[in-house]
């Protein structure tokens, strides 16, 4: 398997009033293409700063970050800008849209802003429309942001980040603001995905939300302290002895 | 607690705070001087009119018959008068420093027999004029293209007789001073005036009449007599309209300024309560009373309208000073100025600003503890999407979304809009007004009809042999020239008459003009009815129709010398002449008059419609017919007639202009700086998904420009509406009640808002690069 991200002697160093702040330190671990990976930790681990610091939305202090083989840590604002719009895709926990454009609108806007896909706005809004019928959401695409239930607006934000077909998802806990039910179908939407071939790194506080995931990298003070690797989830038959495999590795961790 | 909380709030929004400091500061500075210098000019006027002694009557003849006829009036009639005795000279018997003078006006040599008391520079009165020294009217001084400096030499020939002497400095004249009078003096010793006088040729009288009879009209328009100027109090008055208005246009920016101010101050404090939606809630639920909160803004916005008032006062002494500089050039304003007024009205500015501030804050007393906590830090839980799709459009993305987001939310912009339209029309006002006043058109609203020449003639009417037949003579040498150049116009002279009309009991004096040469009264301009054509015939000006109370079908009597005779009143015009009070009297009329009080210019209409080439060529032609005459267009006539007020307007619109800049640029940073604050979550997810730093500002900027664009079409859209409004009264006092704008489309429509587009561009895309601080990361952080 081809290695999509790979990451060398990480680190991330906060200076808070005068303060030394070591936040991530020589952290070394690398996905593959087709992955689904997991980051562990507990609160202020320095999880999402691993997340934003390989996915180039934040300076890194030292070590290098390759993305399919390119340092992004030398590449300017621009050219990450670029990198964001047409190779990766985003998912937040807060599900943040724009508020004066239609669900639609939101979802198709990165890729009326790209040129990787020649095509007009119309066409691209029939894509749109496509990933919202996969989705179950297809009946929301012209109602305002604040019409829609959590779980359908974090759908619209996979609809958004994937709509460029990106080479891979970043998710800082994509269902830390949904309750069990809404959290997960985004959740079975991401594997779909996965399955479909994009790879995902996303970051989490929750069993089921890791038990879906192929492999999990396990961080503490700043260091990558365990990976376990679950291997890819086929239905929800297996999920609960998944969940299970998670929470006693977690355990094991010290979780 | 408080000092803490503001201390902090003051660090936080500190280009919020500063910028609405900066505000408070302009309205207190502008109000505080602007209103003071309106105050001081009006008692500076009286006070320096009581000073220099102005009479209630001023008459200037240039014949012996006429002032001796008006001696004997004036004695019969009891009323105190002086009479002084002046040599007329023409601009081309003067050099400066050995170049010719350029100057439009009459110009008079005096001594101090004047009963009129001048004053120098610095407001000292001036008694003695040392041999071989001269001082000249301020209006004469200040003119440019002559260069006048005290010491400098001016070589005056009179009769014949050439001196040189030296500036010793400008002399402020009550009654000529002010350039509107259309005449400035030359005062030198009584050797000096010896010398140059021979005889009685060139010779003028200037009689100064001190009475308060109210019958003086009346009486003066009986005798019958002409003279060359005829002025009374209110009139000389009127001529300082210029610094009123100048004074005017400080004080209507102030008003201005202090409702953009009041506007700023609004969308301040509703985008520090939005913001601080939560904070609000909080402190309810921790059992902080309603009226606790809010005294919270308050006392923040009295610390900073206290600061900005304080500033404000202590620098409208030296920029009211800057602005009266302007104005003691020909008044004296030491000892006028009231300082307490400015500290008064920076007060009223704080209390202005504090009440305004009470009322915004109102809002505070809806938000609930439930409401802060549960619709998220802004109190914003709906936001409507706009009626316009991405998918729909082909606008590129930044553009689709800066136009969405106005659509959506028009109410937040309004602010912006309201500041952006008041300021372009405070630009276009004065620039319709200079080009009203600079048209070709604007000679009709003198009584005169349209042409493309005028050659001035100031003392054509000095000559020994001025009369009708002169005139006439005067208008066929033209012709003759003319016609051998193979030149086709029209050549006419307006004679003026000083006049009596009666109608109904109510008599009036007049200035009745009467046109000579190819013309016919259906080429002057009328309001109504059908211009005079017949003998009989006149028409009369909307302030004589208004004051005798005649209209049209009336039938008045009309005096004009010993001559009464009755005339039918067939239209109505508006002129500016002698301030609205005219008559038109039929061109082929024999008034029996052979002496008319004076001629206008004389007026060349081309009916070939030349180019601006061969108009050119044309004038240089007329100037080497005319070497001792000016040769003016229309327009440039009555700007030479007027002492340039468009001239005067310019420097009002050219320090407008600076305002609006200044206002549009602080409007635009606080704008901008207030939208990415608000707007942060936003941005950081559209960075996190791609959008690069440039698109963003672009964004940001776009929407500025928008609204900028919108309030430019509004404010062209309001300019004439508003133009009329404010400009109409001015001309009102001077006589015409409906004005015509002439809007000249490129300044208006392209050259202004092309400049106040491109300042305000600069400042929305200088502010919006605050894009840049926000980090991708804080995408996570949004609430």
């Amino acid at each position: 398997m081809d290695t999509i991200l790979e990451v060398r002697n990480l680190c991330k160093t906060y200076v808070i009033n005068k303060r030394q702040n070591n936040v991530l330190k020589n952290v070394n671990f690398s996905i593959n293409t087709g992955d689904m990976t997991a980051i562990m930790g507990a609160s202020g681990s320095g999880k999402s700063t691993l997340l934003y610091s390989v996915s180039g939305m934040d300076n890194i202090t030292a070590g290098e970050v390759k993305f399919c083989g390119n340092d992004i840590s030398g590449m300017d604002e621009n050219q990450l800008a670029k990198l964001r719009l047409d190779r990766m895709g985003f998912i937040f926990q807060q599900m943040y849209m724009m508020k004066n454009l239609s669900i639609l609108d939101n979802i198709i806007l990165p890729a009326c802003q790209s040129h990787k896909i020649k095509e007009k706005h119309s066409e691209t809004a029939e894509r749109g429309r496509d990933l919202m019928r996969k989705l179950g959401i297809s009946d929301i695409a012209d109602n305002d942001i604040n019409e829609v239930s959590g779980g359908q607006l974090q759908r619209a934000c996979i609809c958004r980040g994937i709509i460029n077909k990106p080479d891979i998802v970043f998710a800082d806990e994509p269902t830390g603001a949904l309750d069990r039910t809404a959290s997960g179908e985004v959740m079975e939407e991401l594997v779909r995905i996965n399955n479909e071939g994009t790879t995902i790194m996303l970051v989490t506080h929750d069993v089921r939300v890791a038990a879906r995931c192929t492999r999990l990298l396990y961080i503490a003070d700043g260091n990558i302290e365990g990976e376990y690797n679950l291997g890819r989830y086929n239905g929800s038959t297996k999920l609960r002895e998944r969940e299970r495999q998670v929470s006693n590795w977690l355990m094991e961790m010290g979780w | 607690m408080y000092w803490h909380i503001l201390k902090k709030d003051l660090k936080r929004k500190k280009t919020m705070n500063i910028i609405l400091l900066l505000f408070v500061l302009l309205a207190a500075m502008f109000i505080a001087s602007g209103a003071s210098n309106m105050v001081t000019i009006f008692s500076a006027l009286d006070n320096y009119f009581e000073m220099a002694g102005v009479p209630s009557r001023g008459l200037i003849f240039n014949d012996t018959d006429n002032r001796d006829k008006y001696r004997d009036f004036a004695n019969s009639n009891n009323y105190d008068f002086q009479f002084h005795e002046m040599i007329s000279v023409s601009v081309d018997d003067i050099k400066v420093d050995g170049k010719k003078l350029d100057f439009s006006n009459i110009i008079c040599i005096e001594t101090l027999e004047n009963p009129l008391k001048v004053f120098d520079s610095r407001d000292n009165e001036i008694t003695t004029v040392n041999e071989g020294e001269i001082y000249i009217t301020s209006s004469m001084f200040y003119s440019e293209k002559n260069n006048f400096k005290t010491g400098c030499n001016v070589q005056i020939t009179a009769n014949g007789k050439t001196r040189d002497f030296t500036l010793k400095d400008y002399a402020k004249n009550a009654i000529y001073s002010p350039a509107m009078s259309g005449l400035a003096k030359i005062l030198v010793s009584q050797k000096d005036y010896d010398y140059l006088k021979s005889g009685s040729s060139g010779l003028l009288w200037e009689c100064s009449v001190y009475t308060d009879d109210e019958g003086y009209n009346t009486k003066i328009s009986k005798a019958g007599f002409s003279s060359m100027v005829r002025i009374d109090y209110d009139g000389i008055k009127l001529m300082y309209i210029l610094d009123v208005i100048s004074a005017a246009a400080v004080l209507l920016v102030s008003i201005c300024i202090i409702l953009i101010s009041m506007v700023m101050l609004r969308f301040t404090i509703n985008f520090t309560m939005s913001e601080e939606f939560r904070e609000i809630g909080v402190m309810k639920a921790i059992g902080i009373r309603n009226g606790g909160i809010r005294l919270l803004y308050l006392v923040k916005y009295f610390a900073i309208s206290v600061i900005g008032a304080t500033a404000g006062f202590i620098l409208s002494i030296p920029f009211g000073n800057i602005l009266l500089q302007n104005i003691s050039k020909n008044i004296i304003v030491s000892g006028n100025v009231n300082y307490m007024l400015n500290l008064l009205l920076a007060v009223s500015t704080v209390f202005i600003v504090v009440l305004f501030c009470y009322f915004c804050t109102r809002n505070i007393n809806k938000i609930s503890p439930v409401s802060a906590i549960r619709n998220g830090g802004t109190g914003e839980r709906y936001a409507k999407k706009g009626f316009i799709n991405l998918w729909k459009s082909r606008l590129a993305p930044v553009f689709f979304m800066a136009l969405n987001d106005i659509l959506s939310k028009p109410g937040r912009y309004v602010s912006m809009a309201v500041v952006f339209t008041l300021g372009i029309l405070l630009v276009i006002v004065p620039v319709n007004t200079i080009n009203t006043f600079s048209s070709d058109s604007i000679i009709e609203l003198f009584g005169m009809a349209k042409c493309d020449h005028v050659i001035s003639q100031e003392l054509f009417s000095q000559k020994d042999n001025f009369g009708i037949e002169s005139v006439k003579e005067n208008i066929d040498s033209l012709k003759k020239e003319l016609n051998k150049n193979n030149i086709d116009a029209m050549v006419f002279q307006e004679i003026v008459f000083k006049a009596g009309i009666l109608y109904n009991g109510r008599k009036m004096e007049v200035m009745a003009g009467q046109g000579n040469g190819d013309i016919d009264d259906g080429m002057y301009a009328y309001i109504e009815g059908t211009p005079p054509a017949n003998p009989g015939e006149i028409a009369i000006s909307n302030v004589v129709a208004k004051e005798t109370g005649a209209g049209i079908g009336d039938d008045a009597e009309v005096n004009i010398g010993n001559i009464t005779k009755t005339y039918i009143v067939t239209a109505v015009f508006q002129s500016m002449q002698n301030t609205g009070q005219s008559i038109r009297i039929y061109h082929n009329e024999d008034t029996g008059s052979e002496t008319p009080a004076g001629v206008l210019g004389i007026q060349v209409r081309y009916n070939d419609k030349p180019g601006s080439n061969l108009l050119a060529d044309r004038m240089k032609l007329l100037e080497t017919l005319y070497p001792d005459d000016k040769v003016y267009d229309a327009g440039g006539y009555i700007a030479s007639m007027t002492g340039n007020v468009a001239e005067q307007i310019g420097n009002v619109k050219n320090f407008i202009l600076g305002i609006v800049f200044c206002i549009n640029i602080l409007v635009t940073v606080l704008m901008a700086k207030s939208f990415i604050t608000k707007e942060k979550g936003g941005i950081a997810v559209l960075k996190a998904i791609g959008f690069k730093n440039i698109q963003l500002a672009c964004w940001q900027t776009l929407r500025i420009l928008i609204i900028l664009f919108i309030s430019f079409v509004l404010g062209i859209l309001l300019s004439t509406p508003f133009s009329q409004l404010l400009i109409t009264p001015i001309f009102r006092m001077m006589g015409a009640y409906s004005i015509e704008f002439n809007v000249n489309a490129l300044e208006v429509y392209l050259l202004y808002p092309l400049a106040i587009f491109a300042v305000t561009s600069f400042a929305a895309f200088i502010s919006s690069q605050g894009v840049r601080k926000i980090q991708v990361s804080q995408a996570s952080n949004i609430e």
